[in-house]
């Protein structure tokens, strides 16, 4: 696993290029979802997919950077449904919503049913779409825009411990 | 090979261009736009646009290079002729997803095509038309159709001939939109616009709208009623953010029929549009996706009575296995339906077909797969035969006869 973190810097750094922004984008591929889930194991965070070319996507980062703002200790997770190819103008969107510190993923692959797939069977592709896992990742999906209120409610739900063994 | 190898080698392997071509780009766009122009045309794109004509000529429409190309088939597609470059300045065209070229016939063999252009905003789009007098040897310079000329969205385009042979082209417009957000006002969705043209298409009337508050990215769907005019159904928002569907005539605009009810609120973008075809018995058939929570999947439903009453919607396809992006096609009390699943491994397309006028339906079958990216399946009918037509990066553009058809 540390050398598969190790080389999706290296990645990144060569697919940002020298002006990498603060923005990391990691190549989402098949297999991503499921290190997504391990890596916050026994933590609560929120997935959201979002794509340049949706208008609706651009409240939903706007609502998500606020929200970032208010409630740093936050795990916030996207992942663009765009190409790698995209990358500076996906960087440059993620900066201007303030959403520099989320961990930031990009479709690395062409075969995108596949990674719907693994991301939700369930999911037609609507965007945005938004999962909220709790501490045991019990998960609540959302399609479209979220309301400030709804965002803010998740936020400060008070997190249910772990199930106990 | 460990996992973490096999991932770092698979990550490798689908960034290597992306890298370079990222490096390139940051100087690229100051230094050599040119390239980044090139670049951006050579995007391979999925969708293609098959119709047959009037004489049962199956017609396919793809895009190359910025360059929509067009061949035809005698043979149902087993062989296709050399194609002809439509536009001969290569431009941006959107071909994937919703977006596919189109093509449309006029009674003395005139071949029409439209497509939508991307500009340099996101969103934004110019719907472009050429038409072809010489039996598909030439083609027209293309026309921008929409007579808005701003860099918004004008987009979706779709293509049809009516009964006087009169070309019809209808598409998702954002000036409505942009004019009141210039007045610090808000607006709901897009607008479903449309122009038309009497002259074989040399020219195209005024704009006109038909309908204000459509969804802005889902595709339109368009049929010739048996009585010759166009019928248009599409996903419209009702209401604040209800994106259900309505159904309306080109030649009575203001009378919109809502035919889906399943009350999905959402403020989204579903790239998801419907499906209508009219068989020559005037029964009007429908398909359509919705995401909401208590009826979510794809539905089929008819009307006997031009849109005045409608069968129960009926649930089809694995909602599990992602079930979407539908086509309907009706010939005579046949009817087929297609759409997409996905069933862990590979993309699969699903076929039902009704012989009773889509009262009942035989169980799915599977058509084709593909482990690859694809298109949204498509149906085409010379009118004896029902084909699928899809295309997908592994297998290339395939056209493959539903099951009771001769092969």
């Amino acid at each position: 696993m540390r050398l598969t973190t190790r080389a999706t810097l290296v990645l990144l750094a060569l697919l940002t290029g020298a002006a990498a922004q603060a923005v990391e984008l990691r190549p989402f591929v098949a297999g991503s979802m499921q290190q997504i889930r391990a890596a916050h194991a026994g933590r609560p965070f929120v997935l959201a997919l979002w794509s340049l070319t949706c208008s609706h996507c651009q409240e939903e980062l706007a609502q998500l950077g606020t929200l970032q703002r208010r409630h740093p200790e936050l795990n916030v997770v996207l992942i663009s449904t765009d190409t790698p190819d995209d990358a500076q103008a996906l960087t440059a969107t993620l900066a201007r919503h303030g959403l520099v510190r989320a961990e930031a993923w990009v479709y690395a692959d062409t075969f995108s049913e596949r990674l719907r797939f693994e991301i939700d069977p369930r999911w037609g592709g609507e965007l945005p779409r938004t999962y909220f896992f709790d501490r045991a990742h019990a998960v609540t999906a959302r399609s479209g825009a979220l309301a400030p209120a709804e965002l803010e409610r998740w936020a400060t739900t008070p997190v249910t411990p772990a199930a106990t063994p | 090979m460990n996992r973490s190898a096999w991932i770092l080698m698979l990550a490798a392997a689908v960034l290597a261009p992306a890298w370079a071509a990222s490096d390139h780009s940051e100087h690229a766009t100051q230094r050599d736009p040119k390239r980044v122009w090139e670049k951006s045309l050579a995007r391979p794109t999925l969708a293609v646009g098959v119709a047959a004509d009037t004489s049962g000529r199956l017609w396919r429409a793809r895009v190359e290079n910025g360059q929509v190309l067009v061949s035809s088939s005698d043979d149902a597609g087993r062989t296709f002729t050399p194609a002809v470059a439509v536009n001969r300045e290569p431009e941006r065209i959107a071909a994937d997803g919703e977006n596919r070229p189109k093509l449309a016939f006029g009674k003395n063999g005139e071949i029409y095509v439209s497509w939508t252009q991307s500009l340099d905003l996101p969103f934004s789009g110019h719907v472009r038309f050429s038409r072809s007098l010489d039996h598909g040897r030439s083609f027209s310079a293309p026309l921008t159709v929409n007579d808005n000329a701003d860099i918004i969205s004008h987009r979706f385009d779709s293509l049809l001939v009516d009964g006087r042979d009169r070309v019809w082209l209808t598409w998702l417009d954002k000036r409505d939109a942009s004019a009141a957000r210039q007045r610090g006002e808000a607006y709901t969705g897009a607008a479903l616009y449309y122009a038309v043209s009497d002259d074989r298409g040399a020219s195209f009337a005024p704009n006109r709208r038909l309908a204000e508050h459509s969804c802005e990215c889902c595709r339109i769907a368009l049929a010739r009623d048996t009585d010759g005019m166009p019928v248009v159904f599409w996903r419209h928002v009702f209401g604040r953010n209800i994106r259900d569907h309505a159904l309306a005539r080109l030649d009575s605009p203001t009378a919109l029929t809502r035919v889906s009810h399943e009350q999905w609120a959402v403020d989204a973008c579903p790239h998801h549009g419907p499906a209508l075809s009219i068989s020559a018995d005037g029964v009007a058939h429908f398909t359509w996706y919705s995401g909401a929570e208590k009826q979510h999947g794809l539905f089929y439903a008819f009307s006997r009575d031009r849109g005045q009453t409608f069968s129960a919607p009926l649930a089809f396809g694995n909602p599990d296995a992602q079930a979407g992006h539908p086509q309907v096609l009706a010939l005579g009390t046949r009817v087929a339906l297609v759409w997409k699943e996905f069933d862990g491994k590979q993309t699969v397309i699903r076929a039902q077909q009704s012989r009773d006028g889509g009262h009942t339906f035989a169980k799915p079958v599977t058509l084709a797969s593909s482990a690859s990216a694809s298109d949204h399946p498509l149906l085409v009918s010379n009118g004896t035969r029902v084909l699928l037509s899809w295309n997908s990066v592994a297998e290339g553009h395939r056209l493959v006869p539903l099951p009771g058809d001769r092969p």
